[in-house]
Order: structure tokens, then C-alpha cells, then sequence
């Protein structure tokens, strides 16, 4: 007969690696990535203490889930997108995000407002005027502009980050740019 | 030029700030760019807006985030056995009788600390004591079940000395969260007292309908929707360590190749049968027990998962075979497949605990295990009692139900003597006159102290019977004792108003003889709405007392639910 279904295992990719190996390859992890983890998560959250939590989460869980790399797998899109998933949960736990659908009417989100002390730093005012811009967008636009003008990923990466296709990348980073254009004209940054 | 057409050109100008466009698509947007402003508009603000973004100033990450991270992993992930089992550990040495307790305790410790076990609490993902933990240690109002009490009087020896007053606890030990956009869903697994991420799991395409959790507390055996196929998909996942055993033969059996973390999906199935959501541990969580029925006429038939080889192995081939449930202990480890037809019949196939599987898929059973005239026996966690159907069944589709004189019957559960025969048998529901038209299927579940049990999603074909003409009902909810002589009655049936308004009964957990758990779907608008389902405690009140409702987590946030707990006996036999 058919045998139904499926049985299906992940081919394990460092089931017999030594710790040494892993520990190392988790140290060059972190140094490569952290900072720019750290800054990605500041933009994404707006607040200098929530990002270095959700940093902190983020290599914790990747350091956790290190096996499940594969070759096919960009690190750095693995990283990015644990990072994302992670600092979506920090602001679903805050209620800065509503489940909805992308078409739906723009919501504003409600910006922490505790200042934290390097909150100043944070606060120039170029930086403050794009931040509260970016904080007025969708979290998934965010995210996607600041994957492509921040980290400057490609389409394909960025597909590979939030888990969609190459094509719905490409609308969605255009209608991101279109709300991140009204944003800053509101914050008299752009025509 | 229409709007759309606009809409084009700007998705060109945005790929094309990140050199991200074909040549075909570039030679298309410049010679548009030439007679179109507005779009050449568009280019230079977008331009304008990515040279600002990456003008963002770089803000040095906390000087101590690499001794946060590291305090992190020392803290969760090199420790062998995670925080949420590690109470665990501490009590496997006083004697067991402590499964059914198992999660007020842990609530306990972690409130109060221990010098046993100096981890707990440390880590940044070590829960802290939270109301949650204080209302999940707070002993329940009734009496508990049988099983819970032997754990409370050992529990009153430990150095702990606050859990003396320990009952079981009416909270789940696990549930599944499955939330986030439509499009961008996220599972993972909570722990129930604490509310903490235990496992963060692939997504999968559909909700969580039904799962299992482990008797060991290793694995979560689940089974999802499959988006709007019709199918179901069951999965496995690894979501803690083995914990090291003071008795080095137990348990007998090998770690699992799959290491914590790892999901393995273990085939795909028809929905919409409760048949075929059964999920059945053996005793030790050494296999899994599970049914898959192929579209199209493919045949149904019984697979089990040994942990110990990481691998599903098809044991029936018969391809009208579902798993039952686990034999009690006495016979062995012995599973009971059922095969429908006109005279359903259950068979006992034997499994060898400390190593190997069943012998060949399909072959005859072993003729200690003989056949019963039943069809997919539920034991009960102590192994004392059975829930089963009898009837005629037939196909409709590719699921069997039973289509003629089709009931769920209670018995006591056999011994070792006389495998083959269920003794005191009597019908489930006690004042529902059995016809040929009678149920086609229903959910069934024990509790954790193997007297309680629930029933719900009763499909009922017979002339409706009851007070107001409408029982037995597929949306109420049926909550018995089997040592209830009356059986179930309509009186039986939980508050209607305990279920939310418009929401339908996913899937239901006993957690002691007057608590229920239950994961309610609430509709949703259509396929740009992420599926949600209220997870909530109902304490069971008789006569006019309203029962009590108790949110776990809300709907509005996500589909929440299943819970799992454990309502194993292994770890608490001798």
C-alpha cells in the first residue's frame, strides 16, 4: 500500500561537534554581529534598553538554536531574522504591535517613553526626528527599510529574513519608503 | 497614466536605490523616468530618504552585553536539563508518586528557591516569582484526585518544607501560543505556571489542534492544521533533556538521537476525525502512538515513533488501523490497534521497552494480547479504567465513523489474566437511549487522577433526547466521573456560558477532577486574520453555582492552546 504522510528528520549538522567548536564559533558570532544587531534592534524598538535586552535574547537563542545552520543557510539572515522575531515579541509584550493585516489602516504606534540614560546620546536631532518617523511606520515596513537602507540587504536576504519572496520584498519595501516619506515630511525631513 | 501603472514604477525606483533591478527593468524605468516627474520625484525622495537612513548614527552596543549573553547561556542552555524541568530532578530522588504534582511544585520552588539546586533562578530566563506562581501553588478548594494525594504526603518530606500542602494543580503544565500577523505566525510552547517560553518552534502552515506531552516531559507531540488543505500534520518536538535517573536502568531505554529543540514531522493525515488525533505515549515516553489516513482512498493506518531511534515506523498495514491507547502496564508494553469495520476489533501489539521495536509492521499480534471487540481503547493514566466505542462503522470519505448503534462504553481495564476482556461495562452516557442512529464519533479525554473525563464535539445522529431537545449536543461539553454511577447525563454538560459566544471547542484537558482546560476557536474574519482561540480554566460548579471561568490567555492575542500535561503513572510506580 501507500504508506501515508511523511517521515521526515533534519540532517543533524553539529550533533558530534565538539563544545570548543561550538563555543568558538559562537564567539565570532557574536563579535561580528552584535553591534549591528544591537543598532538594527535600536531602530526597530527606540529604545537603547530594550535593545540591548532583545540583543541580549536574541544570542542567547541563537546560541541555543546554533545546530540548526546550515550550509544553506545565511548566518546572517538567521541572525537577523531571530533578532526580528524576538523584537516583534519585546513590542507584542509591550502592545506596540497589533496582529493585522498589511492593508490595514496605518496604526500609530505608542513609543516608549521612559528616557533611559542613553536615551540623550539616542536624542540628536537628526537621529531623534528620523527615529520618531520610524516609529510611526508599520512594523513590518520598519523592519524591511531597515534591513534594506540600514543593513543594506539585498531583496533575497530580506526575503530570507522576514520569510517572504523576493517579489513580496519589493512591494513591500516600496510601500514602506512610501510611508516612511510621509513620515519624515511630517518631521520636515523630506518633500 | 493610472495609478497602478505608478505603483509599478515606484517598486522599480525602490529596487533600483539598491542596484536591485534587471537590465530589461532599468532600460523600462529610465525611459519612464524621461516623461513622468512624478516619478522622477519619487526617485530623488527616495534617494533622499536612503541617504539618510544610512546616515543613522551607530550607537555602541552595552559595554556588559557579552557578560549578559554569556550569563544567559550558563544559565539556560549549558545546564542539562532545563530550568522549567530541573525541580524535577530535585524531587526523582525522594521516591516518585510525584508526576501528578509536578507542576505546583515547581511553581513552589521557584517561588521560595531551593539550596538544592542553586540554578534555579539564575539566568535571565529563569522565571521570577509572579502572581501566576502564587496562584498556581495555592492548593485547589476540592479534594484532588486519588493520585495526587500519595505525591502530597511524599512532597510534605522534602527539604521544601512549603509543599506539604501541595494538590494537584488545575493550571496545564504547557500550552502552545501561536500568534503574530497572518503572514508571519510564530509557535511556541509556554509554560503554564509561569507564563515563560519554554520552545520556540518552526511555524507550521496551520494551528495546533491537539497534543501530548511526554510522560518524561521531553517531547511534545502535537497535531496542526494544514492551512486550508483538509489535512492534518502531526509533529514532534524535543523540548527538554533527559533528566539523569538515580537508578541507572531507569529508564531502560536509550537517549534520542534528536537533540532538544529539533521538530520532526511525522506525517500528514485527513482531518477531521477525532479518531485520528489521537496521540498516544507509552508509559515511559519511550514511543509514540499516532494514526495517518491518506486522501483519496490511500487506507488508514498506525504509526509509532521510537525516541530512541528518532524514527516512525508504519505498524499496521491494514489500511483501516488506528492506535488506541497503551495497555496497562501488567501486560507489558502493549499497544491497542484498532481495526474499523462492521465489528471493530482491538488488538495488543507488543513493543519491547529496552530496545527494539514491534516485530514486522502487520504481523499477526502476539496471541497474549488478544482481541477485543472494541474499537480504539482510551486507559486511563493509572491503567484502571477504559473508554472505548462499540457499533458499526463504515467510511465516510476517507475517516470511518460509526454509522449504526455507535457509543462510547466504560470499563474496568483488563488484567493480566484475561487481557481480552473489558469487565463491568456500562455505557458512558448513562440516560442516552442507543438506536441505530446513534454518535458517529466524539472527542474523548481522562484526567490526570484517571476518574474524570471529558467529552465534547459528540456528533449525534439519533432523534435528539434531553430536556430542551437538543442532547446530546456536539458543542457543549460532557464532564464525568467514572466513579459517578449515573454515568454522563445532560446534567453533566459544563455551563454553555462557559464557552465564549460563537467559539467552538478545540480541545479540552482534565487537569483534576472539577478543572478543565479548554482551547476554544473563535471565528475569524477569513485567511488575512490569524487564527485565535482562547485558552481558559473552567472550575466545575453543581446545582445553580455557576461555574468559574479562569482566562489563561486571551484570544485577542493569538491562538492559544492546546495545553498539555502530565498525566502519566510511570513515574509514580514503585
Amino acid at each position: 500500500m501507500v504508506v501515508p504522510g511523511r517521515v521526515m528528520w533534519g540532517e543533524p549538522t553539529m550533533t558530534d561537534r565538539a563544545a570548543h567548536a561550538r563555543e568558538a564559533e559562537f564567539a565570532h558570532l557574536f563579535e561580528e554581529f552584535s553591534s549591528p544587531i544591537y543598532n538594527y534592534v535600536l531602530r526597530m524598538v527606540g529604545d537603547p534598553d530594550r535593545a540591548a535586552d532583545v540583543t541580549q535574547d536574541t544570542f542567547i537563542k541563537a546560541y541555543r538554536k546554533l545546530d540548526t545552520v546550515t550550509e544553506a543557510t545565511s548566518t546572517r539572515s538567521w541572525l537577523y531574522r531571530i533578532a526580528t522575531n524576538t523584537a516583534i515579541d519585546d513590542m507584542r509584550r509591550r502592545r506596540m504591535v497589533s496582529v493585522m493585516p498589511d492593508d490595514s489602516p496605518v496604526f500609530t504606534n505608542r513609543a516608549d517613553d521612559r528616557p533611559g540614560p542613553e536615551a540623550q546620546v539616542l536624542a540628536s536631532t537628526l537621529d531623534d526626528r528620523v527615529q520618531r518617523a520610524l516609529m510611526t511606520l508599520r512594523p513590518n515596513h520598519r523592519q524591511c527599510l531597515l534591513l534594506s537602507d540600514l543593513e543594506d540587504m539585498s531583496a533575497q536576504h530580506i526575503g530570507e529574513v522576514m520569510g517572504l519572496s523576493y517579489a513580496a520584498v519589493r512591494t513591500l519595501l516600496c510601500r514602506a519608503r512610501g510611508e516612511m516619506r510621509r513620515a519624515l515630511a511630517a518631521e520636515g525631513l523630506a518633500r | 497614466m493610472s495609478m497602478n501603472r505608478h505603483q509599478h514604477f515606484e517598486e522599480l525606483i525602490s529596487a533600483s536605490l539598491a542596484d536591485d533591478l534587471s537590465d530589461a527593468e532599468r532600460a523600462q524605468l529610465d525611459a519612464h523616468l524621461d516623461g513622468c516627474a512624478a516619478c522622477r520625484a519619487t526617485l530623488a525622495s527616495f534617494a533622499e530618504q536612503r541617504r539618510i537612513m544610512a546616515g543613522l548614527r551607530h550607537v555602541a552596543a552595552p559595554r556588559d552585553l557579552g557578560a549578559r549573553v554569556r550569563a544567559g547561556v550558563e544559565g539556560g542552555a549549558f545546564a542539562p536539563v532545563p530550568w522549567w524541568r530541573r525541580p524535577a530532578v530535585m524531587f526523582g530522588g525522594l521516591g516518585g508518586g510525584l508526576a501528578a504534582v509536578a507542576g505546583a511544585l515547581l511553581a513552589i520552588v521557584l517561588l521560595n528557591g531551593s539550596p538544592e539546586d542553586p540554578n534555579v533562578g539564575l539566568g535571565s530566563i529563569s522565571p521570577a516569582p509572579s502572581t501566576s506562581l502564587t496562584a498556581s501553588s495555592t492548593p485547589a478548594a476540592e479534594s484532588p484526585g486519588p493520585s495526587a494525594t500519595p505525591g502530597a504526603s511524599e512532597a510534605a518530606a522534602s527539604p521544601s518544607a512549603s509543599a506539604a500542602s501541595v494538590e494537584a494543580s488545575p493550571e496545564p503544565d504547557l500550552y502552545f501560543a501561536y500568534t503574530g500577523a497572518f503572514d508571519n505566525l510564530a509557535l511556541s510552547v509556554v509554560h503554564g505556571p509561569t507564563g515563560e517560553t519554554i520552545a520556540e518552534i518552526e511555524a507550521p502552515l496551520g494551528p495546533p489542534i491537539a497534543a501530548e506531552l511526554s510522560p518524561d516531559g521531553q517531547w511534545l507531540a502535537y497535531v496542526t492544521e494544514l492551512g486550508q488543505s483538509g489535512l492534518n500534520e502531526v509533529h514532534l518536538t524535543r523540548i527538554a533533556a533527559r533528566i539523569p535517573a538515580d537508578d541507572p536502568a531507569d529508564p531502560p531505554f536509550a537517549d534520542s538521537p534528536i537533540e532538544v529543540g529539533r521538530t520532526v514531522s511525522l506525517g500528514r493525515s485527513v482531518a477531521g476525525s477525532p479518531f485520528l488525533e489521537r496521540l498516544a505515549w507509552s508509559r515511559r515516553g519511550h514511543y509514540l502512538a499516532y494514526t495517518l489516513a491518506a486522501p483519496e482512498g490511500g487506507g488508514t493506518d498506525a504509526w509509532v515513533f521510537d525516541v530512541t531511534v528518532g524514527e516512525a515506523q508504519q505498524v499496521t498495514n491494514f489500511g483501516d488501523a488506528y492506535a488506541g491507547s497503551w495497555m496497562p502496564e501488567s501486560l507489558g508494553t502493549s499497544l491497542w490497534l484498532s481495526r474499523a469495520g462492521e465489528q471493530p476489533v482491538s488488538y495488543g501489539l507488543q513493543f519491547n521497552d529496552s530496545g527494539g521495536g514491534p516485530s514486522e509492521p502487520g504481523d499477526e499480534v502476539n496471541g497474549s494480547t488478544a482481541a477485543v471487540n472494541a474499537f480504539q481503547p482510551l486507559l486511563s493514566p493509572d491503567g484502571s479504567r477504559v473508554i472505548y466505542w462499540k457499533g458499526v462503522m463504515g467510511q465516510a470519505g476517507d475517516v470511518w465513523t460509526f454509522i449504526e448503534g455507535g457509543a462510547p462504553y466504560l470499563a474496568d481495564a483488563p488484567v493480566d489474566d484475561n487481557p481480552s476482556e473489558f469487565t463491568n461495562e456500562r455505557p458512558l452516557f448513562g440516560d442516552v437511549t442507543i438506536d441505530r442512529d446513534a454518535f458517529t464519533s466524539a472527542s474523548i479525554v481522562w484526567g490526570a487522577d484517571s476518574d474524570a473525563y471529558a467529552v465534547w464535539n459528540a456528533q449525534w445522529t439519533g432523534i435528539p433526547q434531553g430536556a430542551n431537545g437538543e442532547y446530546p449536543s456536539p458543542r457543549r461539553v460532557y464532564f464525568g466521573h467514572a466513579s459517578d454511577s449515573r454515568g454522563l447525563t445532560e446534567d453533566h454538560a459544563i455551563d454553555e456560558a462557559d464557552i465564549p459566544e460563537g467559539s467552538s471547542v478545540v480541545d479540552v484537558k482534565v487537569t483534576t477532577g472539577r478543572h478543565l482546560v479548554i482551547t476554544a476557536l473563535r471565528p475569524v474574519g477569513g485567511v488575512m486574520e490569524a487564527p485565535a482561540a482562547d485558552l481558559f480554566i473552567v472550575t466545575r460548579n453543581t446545582g445553580r453555582v455557576a461555574d468559574d471561568v479562569t482566562p489563561v490567555r486571551s484570544a485577542d492575542d493569538g491562538w492559544f492552546g492546546p495545553a498539555a500535561y502530565d498525566a502519566s503513572s510511570e513515574l509514580s510506580a514503585p
